[in-house]
């Protein structure tokens, strides 16, 4: 290898991202993704994209609050310095993004038009019709392909990273699976980005796309990469229920004035059209008058939850509740939101500009993933600050550098050097529960600025310069027989006489670990349940040892792939289980019925599990975060019978 | 894939499809089973064959969930053992394209093909093939690869400076701002290139560049030649556009745009660069 | 999608259609409009006029039957084309290199499409796949009618009728129903042969101006080609009507009742001409049937 290379793993935002990145440093980049990166999760991401602007500027708004909100959004969980770089460059990301061309709502003098989104009284919320994170995909896809037109990127499509190849304890390489062929090979890196998403099948029907398995992420875990706030799962309030999948109806909805409400008295089967106002009962609007229906994810999930499984209010006796924009113009619904209208009608057969949709949470993000590190920034003040009052001076501007060092090797990379992790896949920004339109954020920042980082890290800090090569080969091949002994483990399961064992079917396993984790790890969680989860995960693994494939071929075998993906989410899952287990309080997603209460002393700490290769099973423990910058305050969201925060409200500025 | 929600046009020849899903859709019986007939192939050229499976249809099922059906299932009508049928999926929301595949007939998304649309009554059957205007890999699923190679021969993007801080984009109109949005949703999933009679299947890379382009690409084109700073190509795309393989080849059937998941204007495209490349020619001989 | 195990497409040394494709494109997309669009109303126009003519001729054919003043009109139509036009046998040229160019051409590019109707009926797919038909169709057709009514090539025709310009109508008539009376069972298959024919031809062309105006760049948005296929589904019912009409005119009437109008026409121009011998008069008598001679060189219209 005459030259350093990186790879990349997974072509959605971040992946593409970090690509750009490091190929305009002049680092060739091998792109390694699942499906074509078109085709990647972010994709889906419907709502916008968080910054401050001049508009929201000049309304007492500020890159600081931004910050403020992403903390106070994550109850307060997330590393800070991280956080407040990204929000200080989000600005200059919104700009990039217009100049490479992503079509952003416009306003009559063509500026970038904004909407409201949970967590924020300010219009800090740019977009793009209702398909903001295609947009935003197709835009750095472009850029990618121009690099790669140029050759300084190639791309492998249909690749399935199998695993990170660390030798003396730095990455060197990965070896990966051609999903056609099937051919398993090794390729040298001086540094591997780790860019592959969520984890949303660990719960079977998600919002997520049908790859995000999180089977990339659990085998750097299995390797020694630790995993940060596994049990911090996001559970999108408002999906539509579905056969295959859950289908997100985008935060947008409720944004642009969309109303969430059950019929006051129970049972009631009226059309929802000829129930009266009065007999309407608006539950986020009546328990938070000032954020309404845009209060965070947690709050509005845990909300529709509880109406309809404590208060038995839900529609048709069903777990579902009304999410109303009939008030508003059908014109204007089309222009604004024609997109996910466009979803909903399509998957339920119901226009919902005409009658209200039926929405229930589901699994949604993964505020955890792969532990990251970095370099502080510049900004160390001896005293956290209190709250922030909107409108006065943001007491930390905005310059570059402040939050995290640019540059710094070691930002978002994980414990193990030469790994690193970007965008969702990364543990570090969203804390407890992430705000909305701040997930395509992270993954840009975290691709842009901490790609910068790679290349840093390949040329000062990897200690021959060029790790990968100096490396011997037999390292390369232990670590390709070593993939192709777990593929000829699954496929001498195959059964030749073609006769199915039903308590060995994947997809049997595949189901059951769905429905365990979704009743046991998502909106309200418990410990017996918690521990009866992990008894049945345990149960799953000794079944998955003795699990049949139906499948033998040895070109393009799917059953394969997924089945051995199935063995890598068991692991996730049992992270899950034993984060939320560990942590004995509630915050942000996480919610525990036998600790309702936050508790900073012990849990305001960063969940780090440990994978033990030897036992096969996870260790949990909790190591401090850094929140020298905002001091931590109740998470109310102004609710009525909680204290008394005063809700924020736009101001001018001088005012 | 045509919904009521984007079909405003009552005399557009899909209203008729469309009014005859909805109908189906009112008399889908609950609780039936429906047959479903699957193109399959092994590889590339092994030979194909058909295989029928007994599918139970829950609510709201559509063609994805049925394939995950035969998936946990694999057994055909006749009780044969057979193996899980291949196919390419994604998000499932019909925004990244994947999962496109000929059902009864025609070229569509599967994830957004409602059961109820099409197979209302007990015993009603689906076909489902893989596209035909690419190679099969295995069963339904097919190797894309030209789409993403086309875009590059148009250069779809805005060649930008790289991805310093030099400032904001260029300002933009509402109305520009749809139209390039429009177009912009383009998921590149290859419907209209499946459908249109001189889009032809063509396994031999070397001549990529002078078969015919698609639909995509050129709409593609006219989409970064609208931007401000993406107008700087414009001139590479049309002289690329204009010779072999480029807007000429189109023969007006106007499939693509019926089939468009996305309902993108693509024949407005296909006119807008036929009219860009009119104006370059004249340029080309009579000034530059 | 390309990895490095992939070969980079190459391309090959462009040829001459590839070096001149867009021009080539572009002439065959120009060369069915001018001039063979150009000249297919024309011929319409004056071949429809066997059924309109009367009214055509005004008040010279006040006296005149619909058919015999028809037969007047277009005899007149005739002679003038052939003896007034100027470089005639240029415009021919030019007109018969236009429509090798466009035939080739097109039978070229049609080749590098596959129809589809069966899977996607719908209408402009049909026109699409219909536009490929008629014009394999046209052709043969003109290919025919060219090389039997203007190049001779007599054995082509039932009953060996040779066109003459200076009894027009009547020689058509001839060659369509395969004697100068009754139809003759070729003669019946020429006829909706030419019935077949000019349909194809005249769909082509009208379709062709909708498609052209696309490729062009004229029609840009969908209510734009819309407006316009309206007004060239007009332009086709026109013409369609046109040559409908010159079909029939030279079909519902037997060749030697048309002969007789013909026949008094020359004579009033011979009186007006010194008398020679051997003219037409004595000729036609001796041949009255299908052996005539033109006595022009050139001519166009049949």
């Amino acid at each position: 290898m005459a030259q350093q290379r990186v790879i990349v793993v997974g072509g959605g935002l971040a992946g593409l991202a970090a690509s750009v990145r490091i190929a305009e440093a002049g680092t060739p980049v091998d792109l390694f993704s699942l499906v074509p990166v078109k085709r990647s999760h972010s994709v889906c991401a419907q709502g916008g994209i968080n910054a401050c602007n001049e508009v929201a500027r000049q309304q007492g708004y500020s890159e600081y609050e931004h910050f403020d909100e992403t903390i106070y959004g994550g109850d307060f969980l997330a590393d800070q310095h991280p956080v407040l770089e990204m929000a200080n460059w989000a600005p200059r990301i919104i700009d990039l993004l217009d100049r490479m061309g992503v079509p952003f709502n416009r306003t009559n003098e063509g500026n970038r038009d904004l909407r409201l989104f949970g967590g924020s009284l300010f219009k800090r919320t740019h977009f793009a019709g209702a398909t903001t994170g295609q947009q935003l995909i197709y835009a750095l896809d472009e850029q990618v392909r121009r690099y790669e037109a140029e050759g300084k990127v190639s791309k492998y499509e249909f690749w399935e990273f199998l695993w990170p190849i660390i030798e003396d304890g730095k990455a060197v390489g990965i070896v990966a699976q051609d999903l056609r062929t099937m051919q398993i090979r090794s390729f040298r890196a001086d540094a591997v980005v780790m860019a592959t998403g969520g984890n949303g099948l660990v719960y079977g029907k998600s919002t997520q796309s049908v790859i995000c398995t999180g089977a990339a992420a659990a085998r750097c875990y299995q390797a020694g990469v630790w995993y940060g706030n596994p049990e911090m799962i996001q559970v999108h309030p408002t999906a539509i229920p579905g056969a295959d999948k859950l289908r997100l109806m985008s935060e947008s909805a409720r944004g642009e004035g969309g109303r969430v409400w059950v019929p006051r008295k129970k049972g009631d089967t009226r059309n929802p059209k000829d129930i009266p106002e009065a007999e309407r009962y608006y539950f986020l609007e009546e328990r938070y008058p000032a954020y309404g229906n845009i209060v965070p994810r947690d709050i509005a999930t845990r909300e529709i939850f509880s109406v309809c499984v404590n208060d038995g209010l839900g529609v048709d006796g069903q777990n579902q509740v009304y999410l109303d924009l009939t008030h508003l113009a059908p014109d204007y619904l089309t222009k604004k939101l024609g997109g996910i209208l466009e979803i909903y009608e399509k998957f339920v057969g119901a226009d919902p500009r005409f009658s209200p949709m039926k929405i229930f949470p589901a699994v949604h993000y993964s505020m955890g993933g792969l532990w990251t590190t970095f370099t502080k920034g510049s900004y160390n003040p001896n005293d956290a600050l209190t709250k922030h009052k909107s409108g006065s001076r943001a007491p930390i501007n905005f310059d570059i550098g402040l939050g995290m060092q640019l540059g710094a090797p070691n930002n978002s990379m994980t414990n193990i050097p030469g790994i690193y992790a970007f965008g969702e896949v990364n543990f570090a920004y969203h804390g407890a529960n992430r705000l909305g339109a701040n997930a395509l954020l992270s993954c840009i920042f975290d691709g842009l600025f901490c790609g910068v980082s790679v290349v840093n890290y390949i040329k000062n800090e990897a200690p021959s310069k060029k790790p990968a090569d100096s490396v011997a080969q037999s390292v390369f091949d232990a670590a390709v027989a070593s993939e192709q002994a777990k593929v000829k483990r699954l496929m001498d399961a195959v059964d030749p006489a073609g006769n199915r064992n039903v308590e060995v079917n994947p997809y049997a396993i595949g189901k059951e670990l769905g429905d365990e984790m979704t009743a046991a790890c998502t909106v309200v969680r418990g410990e017996a349940r918690l521990k009866q989860c992990l008894g049945k995960l345990t149960e799953l693994k000794d079944r998955y040892s003795r699990l049949k494939l139906a499948d033998a071929a040895t070109w393009t075998n799917q059953s394969m792939s997924y089945t051995r993906a199935m063995g890598d989410m068991l692991l996730i899952a049992e992270a899950i289980a034993k984060g939320a287990l560990e942590r004995r309080e509630s915050r942000g997603a996480h919610y525990r019925e036998d600790h309702t209460e936050r508790d900073d002393a012990n849990f305001m700490k960063t969940t780090r599990a440990v994978y033990d290769p030897a036992s096969r099973t996870t260790t949990v423990d909790f190591v401090p975060i850094d929140a020298s910058l905002i001091k931590p305050t109740a998470r109310t969201y102004g609710k009525k019978e909680a204290s008394a925060e005063p809700a924020k409200k736009p101001a001018l500025a001088g005012v | 894939m045509i919904s009521t929600f984007t079909n405003t046009d009552a005399n557009s020849p899909l209203a008729a499809e469309l009014a005859q899903r909805m109908a189906n859709r009112k008399m889908a019986k609950e609780g039936r089973t429906i047959i479903f007939r699957i193109k399959r192939c092994d590889g590339p050229g092994k030979p194909s064959r058909w295989e029928d499976f007994k599918v139970p249809v829950p609510k709201n099922a559509n063609v994805i969930s049925c394939l995950q059906y035969i998936a946990a299932n694999p057994v055909t009508a006749q009780g044969q053992q057979s193996t899980p049928v291949v196919w390419d999926s994604g998000c499932l929301e019909e925004v990244c394209g994947a999962c496109t595949m000929v059902i009864n007939g025609k070229v569509r998304q599967s994830c957004s093909c409602l059961i109820d649309d099409y197979a209302p009554g007990e015993g009603d059957v689906m076909t489902l093939e893989p596209m035909s205007k690419f190679p099969v890999i295995r069963d339904l699923w097919v190797d894309r690869e030209r789409v993403f190679h086309n875009l590059k021969r148009v250069k779809a993007w805005v060649p930008i400076d790289g991805t310093y801080y030099l400032g904001g984009g260029p300002k933009e109109s509402p109305q520009k701002q749809e139209t390039r949005y429009k177009l912009s949703e383009c998921m590149s999933c290859g419907c209209c290139l499946e459908a249109c009679p001189q889009f032809n299947l063509e396994e031999n890379k070397n001549e990529w560049d002078s078969a015919f382009i698609g639909a995509h690409a050129i709409s593609q084109a006219r989409l970064f030649n609208e931007h401000e700073t993406g107008k700087q190509l414009k001139d590479d795309r049309l002289d690329v556009l204009m010779g072999p393989g480029g807007v000429n080849d189109c023969g007006n059937a106007q499939n693509c745009v019926k089939v468009c998941p996305k309902h993108i204007p693509l024949t407005e495209s296909i006119a807008a660069i036929g009219r860009a490349v009119t104006v370059r020619a004249f340029t080309r001989f009579f000034k530059d | 999608m390309s990895t490095p195990e992939t070969p980079a497409p190459t391309s090959s040394s462009p040829g001459f259609m590839e070096k001149n494709y867009f021009l080539l494109r572009r002439l065959h997309s120009l060369t069915g409009i001018v001039p063979i669009g150009v000249f297919l109303i024309a011929h319409l126009t004056t071949n429809s006029s066997l059924l309109w003519g009367k009214w055509g001729l005004r008040s010279e054919g006040a006296d005149e039957t619909i058919i015999s003043g028809g037969v007047h009109y277009f005899w007149k139509e005739v002679q003038w084309i052939n003896n007034q036009i100027p470089h005639l046998l240029l415009i021919e040229i030019v007109l018969w290199v236009s429509i090798a160019f466009h035939s080739i051409l097109g039978v070229y590019y049609a080749r590098t499409g596959k129809a589809n109707t069966a899977r996607y009926a719908y209408q402009s797919n049909w026109r699409y796949s219909l536009q490929r038909i008629t014009g394999y169709i046209a052709i043969f057709y003109i290919f025919y009618h060219v090389a039997t009514l203007r190049w001779g090539w007599e054995f082509l025709i039932p009953g060996d009728a040779k066109w003459s310009a200076d009894y027009a109508a009547s020689t058509l008539a001839a060659a369509l129903r395969g004697s100068n009376t009754d139809f003759t069972a070729m003669g019946v298959v020429t006829s909706l042969f030419y019935f077949v024919g000019i349909t194809a031809s005249v769909y082509h062309f009208a379709n062709g101006l909708w498609t052209a105006a696309i490729t062009w760049g004229l029609t840009v948005s969908a209510p734009a080609q819309r407006r316009w296929g309206y007004v060239c589904a007009m332009v086709g019912v026109g013409l369609m009507g046109m040559a409908w009409m010159s079909l029939a005119g030279a079909l519902i009437t037997p060749p030697n009742e048309m002969r007789e109008v013909e026949q008094r026409l020359l004579d009033k121009q011979k009186v007006k001409l010194p008398p020679q011998p051997g003219t037409i008069e004595s000729r036609a008598e001796e041949s009255l049937p299908m052996t005539t001679v033109s006595n022009q060189g050139v001519s166009s219209g049949q």
